[in-house]
């Protein structure tokens, strides 16, 4: 196995355990960056020195419509775990995909791709199932897609050139997206992900706490004028308070 | 000529109208502009005209030709619609975009590669979904819209990556092809909102704008759609292998879709939720068309996606022509909208017979094929005659305007056709007859100019009238389209002749390529029926 690949490819799932735990977002960000950057070059060989620049820009651009949605002081939910457990996780994921590197016949990619990539998609799967606020969300579907390409550069022969442009059109599609959807979640005053229709029979707010009774009116009054789920979240452990 | 035309204007031309999206006038002009210009460079894509780019071959076909023709004009009539009904932000660039990159998808023969473009394209869709400046219900609706998105791509992107390789000790294992070619076929029931995966298209049907919702519901997916009937017809049909227990399970997600679709959307009392569970419905004969691995299925399931996806395109272009004639969605709030819209009611007389057909119809015998193809005799029948129930939805709509009208049909605009007030005539004050013959010139001429000039404002105050016009336009469209006319059979019986490499054929195929070729040359985009 080319032992730089598998440099890149360890760099690229450290990025990914990064974006799933970090409650900063500005750091989530930078470790979707990482990801990005990293997953054109789990390739053997690597593609032509354009095509890294077109997916080199297309990292930047899309890192940047996070970055500009994510203005201000914001706290994303971060794992429940520790990011440990996550990395953890990533770990055992990548093994797997490497022990399995072809899933069931000869390869034509690089093991280390299908190893990063099986880590990624386990990387995804709680921020998409669990995730409560729409970047973490976020986070989750960009991890997904990537894990699936990482994946298929294992299984194929290496992308052409317009693959390579095709694959930038997507990671600026989903940054673009997510950026879209993070700034409509912050208009209504966080990034916390609910649906206020069906907030009356759900009975229970996202945050699974329960409602002070002086609070009046219908649960989605309620959560809409609420601060952002994460600002309320006692610190953990580690972390100390300064009450009086 | 080849795709790539069509495929430069699209990119630019929606990337323009959505940097501009503060100035929303010129952003419609744009993606008009574009639209204009895509409708005359998908008419000249030659059916066997291919050409490599970057190392991957963009291949027309006769089917590929007709969808992008269909997509243009179609995308072109629902932004005169949007624009005389509602004018709803981002939805113009949007839309060229997301037709841009539909046919992206489809010019590349390459399924692992066309998946992607397939899934990028439907990113687009987000920014209607969750415009932004939106409250907390855009953001919960967009950000599901994208874990679908994710999902359904991901799912497609391994499947043809698993099978695009030569599978020496695979091959006689057939469960593990069979898992792939499901998780495809999910991928595209996912994409669609097919019953049981439409939460997040109910919501999304909730809370996008309507004219936006055949491009996220039916124009992507179809695309999607089409790329996976390809790469079954390529990759998994030519195995022969026993996959009943996966095509079992495929039919019946695409038969529950069809019969709860129906039922769905005829409990439902918001337009925009009819529409969306009309479109779910029918995605249903397009799952059911990846049921099928005999070859008898490539000319109807081809037939239906366009069928399906501009006949769907006419009912959602009639639900935002009332929106905006009526400023409501809610059938109990529309009561004698069928006075004041006499076209309207029209359009949509036609657009039920155009989505729900009689036997003989192309329409309606393609339902019939699909659905004998991908079920048993008994379900296979009701399958086939369910659409008949929409009847009863077209129906009650109808009944509801037929009434006395409301107060929200008495305020709203009506489709009757409307004229500014006539400027006064001047009195001829001149004494000569030279000067009296000067005056009448005069006259006569600022009296044209004065129409001129009224004209923007005829506009405005005809504008439920114009968008009922369109709305009419599209929907003999959809009838023509349904009844088997515009070459939709031939385009789709069309077998070309460039094959790609699967598990059966692993040998690199070295394509033909030809620019701008006419037929014969042997060159064209997708496999045929194997």
């Amino acid at each position: 196995m080319n032992p730089a690949l598998v440099a890149i490819a360890a760099v690229t799932i450290g990025g990914a355990v990064l974006a799933v735990s970090a409650r900063d977002v500005r750091s989530a960000t930078f470790g979707l960056l990482v990801v990005l950057l990293g997953v054109p070059l789990i390739a053997d060989p690597w593609p032509a020195p354009l095509a890294i620049l077109v997916r080199v820009a297309a990292a930047l651009l899309a890192t940047r419509f996070l970055l500009i949605a994510l203005r201000g002081d914001l706290t994303s939910g971060g794992t429940r775990i520790g990011w440990a457990s996550e990395a953890l996780i990533g770990a055992a994921a990548a093994i797997v995909g490497v022990g399995s590197h072809g899933l069931g016949a000869p390869g034509l990619g690089p093991a280390a791709a299908q190893g990063a990539g099986c880590a990624l998609a386990a990387l995804a799967i709680a921020p998409l199932i669990t995730g409560r606020d729409v970047f973490r969300i976020g986070i989750g579907t960009l991890l997904l897609l990537v894990a699936a390409s990482l994946i298929r550069a294992g299984l194929e022969a290496p992308p052409s050139d317009a693959e390579q442009l095709i694959g930038a059109m997507l990671t600026i599609g989903l940054g673009g997206a997510i950026a879209v959807i993070t700034v409509a979640a912050r208009s209504a005053g966080g990034l916390t992900s609910f649906d206020p229709e069906s907030m009356g029979r759900a009975g229970r707010p996202p945050d699974a706490h329960r409602p002070p009774e002086t609070h009046q009116g219908s649960d989605a009054e309620r959560l809409a004028s609420q601060r952002p789920i994460d600002a309320q979240r006692e610190p953990g452990p580690g972390r100390t308070t300064r009450r009086p | 000529m080849t795709v790539v035309p069509f495929l430069v204007i699209a990119a630019m031309a929606g990337t323009a109208s959505l940097l501009v999206r503060d100035q929303r006038g010129w952003s419609t002009l744009i993606a008009v502009g574009g639209l204009i210009l895509m409708t005359a460079a998908a008419a000249a894509i030659g059916s066997a005209a291919s050409i490599q780019v970057g190392g991957t071959l963009f291949a027309g076909s006769e089917w590929l030709r007709l969808y992008a023709l269909l997509g243009s004009v179609v995308g072109l009539l629902l932004v005169a619609i949007d624009v005389s009904a509602l004018h709803e932000p981002d939805v113009p660039g949007v839309v060229v975009l997301g037709i841009g990159a539909a046919v992206l998808a489809l010019a590349i023969p390459d399924a692992g590669t066309a998946v992607v473009a397939a899934t990028a394209g439907g990113l687009a869709g987000v920014l209607v979904a969750a415009p932004i400046g939106a409250a907390a219900r855009a953001a919960f609706v967009g950000v599901r819209e994208l874990r679908a998105l994710a999902v359904a791509g991901s799912l497609a992107i391994v499947a043809t990556a698993w099978l695009a390789r030569p599978l020496d000790a695979l091959s006689d294992v057939p469960a593990a092809f069979g898992l792939v070619y499901l998780a495809f076929a999910v991928g595209v029931a996912i994409r669609f909102g097919a019953i049981p995966f439409h939460l997040w298209a109910a919501r999304v049907a909730d809370a996008a704008p309507g004219v936006a919702l055949p491009l996220l519901m039916a124009w992507g997916p179809a695309a999607f759609a089409a790329v996976a009937l390809t790469w079954i017809d390529q990759s998994v049909a030519p195995l022969d292998l026993a996959l009943g227990t996966e095509q079992a399970l495929i039919a019946a997600i695409g038969a529950v879709g069809v019969v709860l679709g129906i039922v769905a959307a005829w409990i439902q009392d918001d337009l925009e939720h009819i529409v969306g569970y009309t479109i779910a419905a029918d995605a249903g004969y397009a799952v059911l068309s990846l049921a099928v691995l005999e070859p008898e299925v490539w000319e109807p399931a081809r037939t239906w996606l366009l069928i399906f996806v501009v006949s769907r395109s006419a009912f959602a272009a009639w639900a935002v022509a009332i929106h905006g004639g009526f400023g409501t969605r809610r059938l109990a709030d529309l009561a004698g909208w069928v006075r004041r819209a006499p076209l309207l009611a029209l359009a949509l007389v036609v657009i039920a017979l155009a989505t729900v057909g009689w036997p003989g119809l192309a329409i309606w015998q393609t339902r019939a094929t699909l659905a004998t193809l991908a079920l048993p005799d008994p379900l296979a029948v009701i399958v086939t005659i369910a659409p008949l129930a929409s009847l009863a939805i077209y129906g009650r709509i109808m009944l509801i305007g037929l009434r006395q009208p409301g107060p929200a049909v008495l305020a709203g605009r009506g489709d009757r056709p409307a004229w500014p007030e006539p400027l006064p005539r001047r009195p001829i004050v001149g004494r000569g007859t030279v000067e009296r013959g000067f005056e009448r010139a005069a006259h006569a001429a600022t009296g044209t100019l004065d129409v001129l000039w009224v004209l923007p404002v005829a506009a405005r105050q005809n504008r439920m009238l114009l968008a009922s016009a369109a709305v009419f336009v599209l929907a003999g469209l959809a009838l023509a389209v349904s009844g088997g006319g515009l070459g939709v059979p031939e385009a789709a019986r069309a077998v070309p002749s460039i094959s790609q490499p699967g598990p059966a054929d692993p040998g690199p195929a070295e394509p033909a390529v030809s620019d701008g070729a006419g037929p014969g040359d042997g060159a064209s985009g997708e496999p045929g029926p194997s």
